[in-house]
């Protein structure tokens, strides 16, 4: 594939997938302005894929919303991390945590990308991405000081979804070329800034950091292989959409 | 199991009938702080309502959201519920600081020197501190910043900012809080809130829903 294509449907999927995920929080969170501030920022993933999909549109894919809602599992190019369901809020805060520190990162070098569409998407959601860790690391930092069970649940929580996190970066064949053209640093040198990022979190926490090489990481999202939960998502998240796809909405 | 047509709800395997919910003591939830923002530079700060938060770093996440969703600014400042003074509501054409109670003298504060430096130090020195004052001028608006006082509490704060600020009115109500107090935003995290007016789609309004309703009134006629 294309170095541009593949680097952009891997974002963009990352994007939809996690937007569609936290989302189902809506209505249900722990409290009300929780519920509203984690159904924002769920939103605002959903915005950051439709400008990705509009990169994509631009070099000749399909409509946003056609590569959006017409896919199947085995197409889609993001990794298993985002596609878990949501399950308990110290599952959901702990992706985000995880995820939205790599987020942060990669677009904060995707900033001077050689492909200029994408660096100027890329700057233009700093701010967003800047609220989107802060959230993150109050959340981690007040519940990982806090009582014996939360920080219990969050070291659980930490332990189940890191060897999914290191899914995130993940290579795919193009990945040389993505470097050599300069259009991005590459999953290796993401990984080690966000490796330094998370830890530095970590550490105002009595939570502890697992050895990542004792971990092994949840790869194969990038190739289109996929948890069993990735598909009923893709189904409910178009159901509208394909009881009419030519409707304006 | 509760049976929804929100495949959320059905997820969740919640029982249908609710179980008895252990009865929670009185104020059984977080604090309350109070948010202002500031539309624009320069403008004052204005008051737009509270969250609750078990501190101030995620009541400001959570004022972040409540309070610019939709509506895009500059800055934004939050402060518990209890650090806040509030003198009696008055007539809509009087004062409030006409209505302060006295001071013993001992309290009261002496006539300030603004440039006097040195007193300054010494006032700081010996347990003053700042405060902020906000104004409500009427009824049914919101409190609003006026600016800042030195004094040795919050009822030397009122009666310093009676001298500095009392000839504006009508002044209904008056808000002082220790400056310490406030959580300010980052100057430099200001682009937490620059994309804000282009999320059109978090405005109902945008979706032009009654336009289409009446379009499909009119050809279904």
């Amino acid at each position: 594939m294309d170095p541009k294509l593949d680097l952009l449907y891997r974002l963009a999927d990352d994007q939809l997938i996690l937007g569609h995920r936290n989302s189902e929080w809506n209505g249900l969170g722990p409290i009300l302005e929780e519920d509203i501030a984690f159904s924002s920022m769920a939103q605002d993933k959903l915005g950051h894929s439709l400008q990705l999909y509009n990169l994509l549109h631009n070099l000749g894919e399909a409509e946003p919303d056609t590569v959006a809602f017409t896919r199947n599992a085995p197409q889609f190019h993001c990794c298993q991390l985002v596609e878990l369901p949501i399950g308990e809020y110290d599952f959901s805060l702990t992706r985000h945590f995880l995820f939205d520190h790599a987020e942060l990162l990669r677009f904060e070098a995707l900033a001077t990308s050689s492909y200029e569409p994408l660096a100027q998407v890329a700057r233009k959601l700093r701010g967003e991405l800047k609220y989107h860790a802060l959230h993150a690391n109050t959340w981690m930092k007040r519940l990982g000081t806090a009582t014996e069970e939360a920080i219990e649940r969050m070291q659980g929580a930490l332990n189940f979804t890191l060897p999914y996190a290191l899914g995130i970066f993940e290579t795919t064949e193009a990945e040389p070329e993505i470097i050599s053209s300069g259009l991005f640093i590459g999953e290796a040198e993401l990984k080690s800034r966000w490796l330094e990022s998370i830890t530095k979190i970590l550490a105002q926490t009595a939570l502890d950091m697992p050895d990542l090489n004792l971990l092994t990481p949840v790869n194969g999202g990038r190739y289109g292989q996929h948890t069993e939960h990735l598909q009923p998502l893709l189904d409910e998240m178009a159901e509208v959409f394909r009881l009419d796809p030519t409707a304006d909405w | 199991m509760i049976q929804s047509f929100d495949p959320r709800m059905n997820r969740l395997g919640l029982p249908d009938a609710p179980v008895t919910a252990a009865t929670k003591t009185a104020l059984d939830q977080f604090g309350t702080y109070e948010v202002f923002h500031q539309k624009k530079d320069g403008a004052p700060y204005v008051y737009v309502g509270p969250v609750h938060a078990p501190e101030a770093d995620v009541a400001f996440l959570f004022a972040k959201e409540q309070f610019s969703r939709r509506f895009a600014c500059t800055g934004m400042w939050v402060v518990p519920t209890a650090a806040i003074t509030v003198t009696d509501y008055v007539g809509d054409q009087e004062s409030a600081y006409d209505f302060l109670p006295l001071l013993p003298k001992s309290v009261a504060p002496a006539p300030g020197n603004a440039d006097d430096t040195a007193g300054e130090a010494a006032a700081y020195a010996a347990g003053e501190e700042d405060y902020d004052i906000f104004h409500l001028k009427k009824r049914g608006k919101a409190h609003q910043h006026v600016g800042k006082v030195r004094a040795s509490s919050p009822a030397a704060a009122l009666q310093v900012a009676k001298a500095v600020f009392g000839e504006q009115r009508p002044v209904v109500n008056v808000w002082t809080t220790r400056s310490a107090d406030v959580l300010r935003s980052d100057e430099e995290d200001r682009d937490i809130w620059s994309t804000t007016p282009e999320k059109k789609y978090r405005d109902a309004i945008s979706y032009k829903v009654q336009d289409r309703i009446e379009k499909f009134k009119a050809e279904n006629k």
